[in-house]
């Protein structure tokens, strides 16, 4: 009897012990959660729409702007010439419009009299024309021109903070070359590389616990499930072939799919900047 | 609760710490079993303490994983 128990003992231990390895494995390797996550957030690249020396600087690295602030002023004194010339231009042809709209009206009472051929009044009709055409066209350029006076003048976009700004006054910036970035206000989120066997086990909506890596906790829910990722065995060499990675025939890693979590709300103590490693658990329901 | 350690600027898996904890905690009972008399009684003890390690693990990253 005691022999009996003896063994007992043992045996149901081992069979308890093979019951909680399994879970301890499941857990690991098949509840959605990852180490593997990143802080991001809309960051806004501002690029001049007019170059030009940069006359006034009015921010300074990291500093918080609001939307419409004015961030830096580009040398304008080409532009106002520029300005000046269309305007003189849309003058010109507005008179030449109606000198020949008034030469026009003349012909067409000419033409009655049988003064002159109905030729020359198909002239002066199209003449009027041309005329009307050319005005609209220096009316455009009058437009761009205004554009170009009010685009040296570079407000910010959205509210946030000014990363990385390199720009000092007096540099020349260049039509379409960003010279600073903007990180939106409240626009932080967070993405988990969740491993490819994980995702039938999530959803969008989930509940996610987000555990920075620095210390502090956050909350969140599942906004998207990434649809692709680059595959590298669609690249081509020169000769339009396929280039095919070799693998090890025992061993695939799983790849990792990005899934962004919406943060419900930042805690007043928590920092949070764009790029910090976080681990995601997210809820198994 | 635990889900990840972090010392220097590494991460670790929290199981850096949940092995240990379950080692000592086997290491603890066998002292015990032993004070006790009880060790000797153990059929196939071998097969008894490492079970007992998967047990304790298990509860430890049940109880201090923060599920």
């Amino acid at each position: 009897m005691m022999k009996t128990m003896r063994v007992l003992v043992t045996v149901l231990l081992v069979l308890i012990a093979g019951g909680a390895g399994s879970w301890v494995w499941n857990d690991y390797m098949y509840s959605p959660w990852t180490r593997d996550g990143r802080v991001r957030a809309d960051i806004i690249t501002v690029a001049p729409d007019v170059s030009g020396w940069v006359t006034k600087l009015d921010v300074r690295h990291d500093a918080v702007v609001k939307k419409g602030q004015l961030l830096f002023q580009v040398d304008a004194q080409r532009y106002h010439a520029a300005l000046a010339k269309s305007e003189a231009t849309a003058e010109n042809e507005k008179y030449a419009l109606a000198l020949a709209q008034h030469k026009y009206e003349r012909r067409k009472q000419l033409v009655k009299s049988q003064s002159i051929s109905a030729e020359d009044l198909e002239v002066a009709r199209i003449n009027t024309q041309i005329a009307e055409a050319n005005y609209k066209l220096a009316l455009a350029e009058l437009e761009t021109a205004k554009l170009n006076v009010n685009r040296t003048k570079i407000y910010a976009p959205e509210s946030g903070n000014i990363i990385n700004l390199n720009l000092r006054q007096g540099n020349y910036v260049s039509q379409g070359v960003p010279v600073l970035a903007i990180v939106k206000a409240d626009s932080f989120y967070v993405t988990g590389y969740f491993e490819e066997t994980k995702l039938p086990l999530i959803h969008l909506g989930q509940h996610a616990t987000v555990t920075l890596l620095g210390g502090g906790e956050l909350t969140g829910e599942v906004a998207s499930i990434g649809r692709a990722i680059a595959n590298t065995n669609t690249q081509s060499d020169n000769q339009l072939l396929p280039q095919i990675q070799q693998t090890f025939n025992w061993v695939r890693l799983a790849q990792r799919i990005p899934v962004d979590i919406k943060l419900a709300s930042v805690p007043q103590d928590i920092r949070l900047s764009a790029g910090m490693t976080v681990s995601i658990h997210l809820s198994e329901q | 609760m635990l889900q990840t350690v972090s010392f220097a600027g590494l991460e670790f898996s929290p199981l850096v710490v949940l092995l240990p904890v379950a080692f000592l905690l086997v290491a603890a009972t066998r002292f015990i079993l032993h004070w006790l008399h009880l060790r000797e009684r153990i059929w196939k003890v071998a097969w008894f303490e490492v079970a007992l390690f998967f047990c304790y693990l298990a509860a430890t990253v049940y109880l201090l994983g923060g599920r």
